[in-house]
């Protein structure tokens, strides 16, 4: 297990090389704005975007902007200034990351006490209406898009401008003062990120328990005695389960990455996804570099802990 | 049976019930403007003009809370050059010169104990300031004086600042070319610029090489006159680039917190090093009273004591209903969305009061590349003038509240903008003469520029048009695109994003398409120069970073542009301009659609006062009731 985990962190280190080369390369390769013009403003003369460009290092060759790069990255934990505000982007990302963190973590806990149990109940009550109305939801909740969502849950329900004013409404996180109130902040937001995937991991669940309960060993449990709940739980959930247990490592992932853009740009959360926004507007490199970076690292992370907790979860995986 | 047809039809039913439901909502391309009642010569409605004083029993107190999309541009005043940044600005620091809400020709004495003098030939300008403004802490026992305000603009030349007008509103300042070459062989240090003189700490002296005063006292109305204390700033000025904007130290009513205040502008730490702590980029920016303003040395009233600019508002309608609905709120940066401005206009749920409408200073108008073909030949930009529907490209923003059809150069309230024909088009511009196009006299042009059939006809009616890929730019385009077809064009349109549509297309003359549909220019200062210097003038055509769009370069206008900023006299600069401006549109460079309103909303509580200059609402002005 030890040789393993060191592999995937060795792969790890080299998927994120990887992924900032790429970054860089479609930054250059693909049309972008031009920071240096940006950043001198509409009516500068030649000589002054110029300088610009020099201050920023915009005109030295790529490879040698790329390896300055990755050694302030991997040997001083440097990632660079913001073009706009020269604000190191490690203290952009730290300071973002709680509001991202937080709209995560609460969106994930009501998910899965959504999907979990609808996803299990679905399966052992196949075809009853229980199942067809939650299985027409899950569809209804997947197909809505996040922002119309997240529109309509504030018009709905957000204390500024809803017709039911009993949640916090838009911005409320930034101008709330404790963490409760900052978790009060978030209860819409948390329903809405969670309602489309709680959707998604009942669906995935329901079908995972389904073939799984079609199973030998769960009809030899079965003939042995054991009590039904002592069945579905112990052996076959256990079973069902690993599908959402990847889905969950990747999902986690990518919304620390930035892929809640759509809830915080709604619901006006300052966290990592609203400023991958504001810096590919603006053409903010380091920024973007930084942001993509965390991701991959927090997708790489996950990933491992998820592959990890396939061994406890599942007796049939052994690592070599 | 039964039942199963019943559940065919049930889903088909909902889904015809959903498109009713969608169908039934309105759009906003109809010309509803809402509001009745006198225009003036600003096109607006009597009942949306923006107050701009502060109602007799202003109350003292309260938090304002200021919603934003976006963010300010930089926190140095040095760098500053955005509107929504000059709202605040104007709030946390004094200029030379200002702009009281009301002003919309001249500027209003700030730190300047009065108007300034101007030697006979006009090449002296001189300011008196007022001895007994402090700074904000950490300087807070340090009083301004004109050194401050030298070394401020003179900080303005460095890389490291990147002030986007300074060389160009003060290039007939002397040594000023000394001064931009020092700075850039000196990248760290600012130069000193000859001709501004500071004979003690209260007289500054600005020597001129030519007549160009009347752009020099418009310039220095801009935060670049803030005072920055050389000894103070001179470390920060010394990093690439600057690292003053975090430390900014403020002279205005109010400051934006830092290490040394507290939330009620209490000085907490003696030993502080002024580093802002207020200013959280991309999410809030936090105003409290500056302990060392007072209130006997300045033109603002200050009422309310915070004043909070939420950042992030990405949805224009929710935000825009949560400052209607709320409390203590106003907008920041985005005007409110038509389906808004509708529901306020007609009044029920929302007073009319609650929203208002002022003149943005800006324009919006479509550039044709008079370098390539077709657009170099005069007759065929005419033709495209005349076929235009331009109540169509303004409606694209949302109708008539959003601003009148733009008609010539001179926007509203800018000096020459009357004699220039005011809301009409200058007289004998026939291709002016309608604003929903008269494809007949397109047909004429086009015939006289050698298309029998009045219609572009061959392989130069291939045209590229490089514009926003989001709306209302993507509509303003695609509207566009549509007229230039009737007119027989075939072309080619690329819609991307915004800034790189400006820096590697449409900036770049050697990359620019033959049609830039979403550009326009809004004013640096009260004056009619700063709409023709860069956007018409031949010589200001920069390889890249051009803002001269339609790359017009004339060199008989250009002449007329050269004398116009030499006249001085307040009348014969109106006159003057007025006439380069018809002489500039005889020359059909660009398709004027809108001059833009900015578009205002409130919470009922609040006594909104409108800054004219900025379009913006004035924080030291307004109030909560």
């Amino acid at each position: 297990m030890a040789r393993y985990i060191v592999r995937r962190v060795l792969w790890g280190v080299a998927l994120l090389v990887i992924v900032t080369a790429v970054v860089f390369i479609l930054f250059y390769v693909l049309p972008t704005a031009d920071p240096a013009k940006l950043r001198a403003g509409r009516t500068a003369n030649p000589q002054l975007v110029q300088q610009i460009r020099e201050q920023l290092h915009l005109d030295d060759p790529i490879y040698v902007q790329f390896w300055n790069y990755l050694k302030g990255v991997f040997f001083h934990f440097d990632f660079g200034e913001s073009y706009l505000s020269q604000a190191p982007v490690k203290d952009i990302i730290f300071h973002r990351l709680p509001a991202t963190a937080l709209l995560v973590v609460g969106a994930v806990i009501l998910w899965l006490a959504i999907a979990i149990p609808v996803g299990i109940i679905s399966a052992v009550r196949r075809r009853s209406l229980m199942d067809r109305t939650t299985m027409v939801t899950s569809l209804a909740f997947i197909s809505a898009p996040v922002f119309w969502l997240g529109l309509v849950a504030l018009y709905l329900f957000a204390s500024d401008v809803g017709v039911i004013p009993i949640f916090p409404g838009q911005g409320s996180y930034t101008t709330a003062d404790s963490f409760l109130a900052k978790c009060g902040s978030m209860l819409l937001p948390w329903m809405v990120l969670a309602a489309a995937t709680a959707a998604i991991y009942a669906r995935y669940l329901r079908s995972s328990m389904i073939d799984t309960l079609a199973e030998d060993y769960i009809r030899t449990a079965r003939a042995k005695g054991l009590p039904e709940r002592q069945v579905i739980m112990k052996h076959a959930v256990r079973a069902a389960i690993t599908p959402i247990v990847t889905l969950l490592g990747l999902d986690i992932g990518l919304l620390l990455a930035g892929n809640a853009i759509l809830t915080e740009s709604v619901f006006v959360i300052p966290g990592v996804g609203q400023e991958i926004v504001l810096s590919i507007r603006r053409s903010d490199l380091p920024m973007i570099q930084g942001i993509v970076l965390f991701g991959a690292f927090f997708i790489v992370i996950f990933n491992l802990i998820v592959d990890i907790l396939y061994a406890f979860l599942d007796p049939r995986v052994r690592y070599q | 049976m039964r039942l199963r047809w019943l559940r065919l039809l049930a889903p088909l039913a909902a889904v015809l019930a959903f498109a009713f439901v969608l169908t039934s909502c309105g759009d906003s391309s109809d010309d509803e403007s809402g509001g009745t009642g006198a225009t003036g010569s600003t096109g607006i409605p009597e009942e949306f003009q923006a107050p701009t004083a502060a109602p007799d029993d202003a109350k003292s107190g309260g938090d304002l809370v200021v919603l934003n999309e976006g963010d300010i541009d930089y926190m140095d005043p040095g760098a500053a050059y955005y509107q929504v940044t000059y709202m605040l600005d104007f709030a946390v620091f004094r200029s030379l010169v200002s702009w009281a809400p009301d002003a919309d020709t001249d500027p209003t004495p700030d730190l300047a104990t009065g108007e300034p003098e101007l030697s006979d030939d006009g090449k002296t300008i001189t300011y008196t300031i007022r001895d007994d403004v402090k700074y904000a802490p950490p300087l807070q026992d340090r009083t301004v004086t004109t050194a401050d305000i030298k070394y401020a603009i003179e900080r303005s030349l460095l890389p490291g600042v990147a002030n986007g007008y300074t060389s160009t509103y003060l290039s007939g300042v002397t040594g000023m070319d000394e001064a931009i070459k020092a700075a850039e062989k000196n990248t760290t240090e600012a130069p000193d610029i000859s001709g501004i003189e500071t004979p003690d700490d209260t007289t500054i002296v600005f020597n001129l090489d030519d007549t160009s005063a009347a752009g020099v006292m418009g310039a220095l109305s801009l935060p670049v006159s803030a005072p920055v204390p050389e000894d103070y700033a001179k470390k920060y000025d010394a990093e690439e680039p600057s690292s003053y904007g975090e430390y900014a130290v403020f002279t205005g009513p109010y400051m934006v917190q830092n290490d040394c205040v507290d939330e009620s502008g209490k000085v907490t730490d003696e030993n502080c090093s002024g580093k802002i702590t207020g200013y959280q980029p991309g999410e809030e920016i936090k105003l409290v009273r500056n302990p060392s303003w007072d209130a006997d040395t300045d033109f603002r009233p200050a009422y309310v004591d915070t004043i909070t600019f939420q950042e992030g508002f990405a949805d224009p309608t929710s935000a825009s209903k949560k400052i209607l609905d709320g409390s203590s709120q106003v907008t920041g940066d985005f005007p409110p969305s038509p389906t808004v401005v509708k529901e306020v206009a007609s009044g029920g749920k929302y007073d009319p009061s609650q929203m208002v409408v002022t003149p943005s200073g800006g324009e919006r108008y479509i550039s044709l590349n008079t370098q390539e073909p077709p657009f170099d030949d005069i007759n065929v930009r005419k033709a495209v003038i005349a076929n235009s529907d331009r109540v169509a490209l303004r409606n694209t923003r949302g109708g008539e509240l959003f601003g009148p059809v733009m008609n010539h150069v001179i926007p509203p309230l800018i000096a020459g903008f009357e004699e220039a024909g005011g809301l009409n088009p200058p007289e004998g511009l026939d291709f002016l003469a309608s604003d929903t196009g008269d494809p007949d006299l397109a047909a004429e042009y086009m015939k006289k520029a050698g298309f029998k059939s009045g219609k572009c006809e061959g392989s130069e009616c291939n045209i590229t048009m490089v514009g926003d890929d989001a709306p209302p730019g993507r509509d303003t385009a695609t509207v566009f695109q549509d007229q230039l077809e009737q007119l027989g064009f075939k072309v080619q349109f690329q819609p991307v994003e915004h800034s790189l549509m400006y820096t590697k297309f449409c900036s770049i003359p050697s990359q620019e398409p033959d049609v830039c549909p979403n550009v326009g220019w809004i004013k640096d200062f009260n004056d009619p120069q700063a709409f023709f210097d860069i956007p018409f003038y031949g010589p200001a055509i920069n390889p890249s970073n051009n803002s001269n769009w339609p790359q017009l370069d004339d060199p008989k206008l250009n002449k007329a542009i050269e004398q116009a900023k030499l006249v001085t006299d307040p009348n014969e600069r109106a006159q003057t301009y007025a006439e380069l401006d018809k002489q500039t549109m005889e020359l059909a460079p660009v398709v004027p659609w809108v001059w833009d309103n900015d578009i205002l909303v409130r919470s009922d509580d609040v006594a909104q006062v409108t800054n004219l200059f900025n379009g913006l609402t004035d924080l030291s002005f307004t109030s909560i009731k």
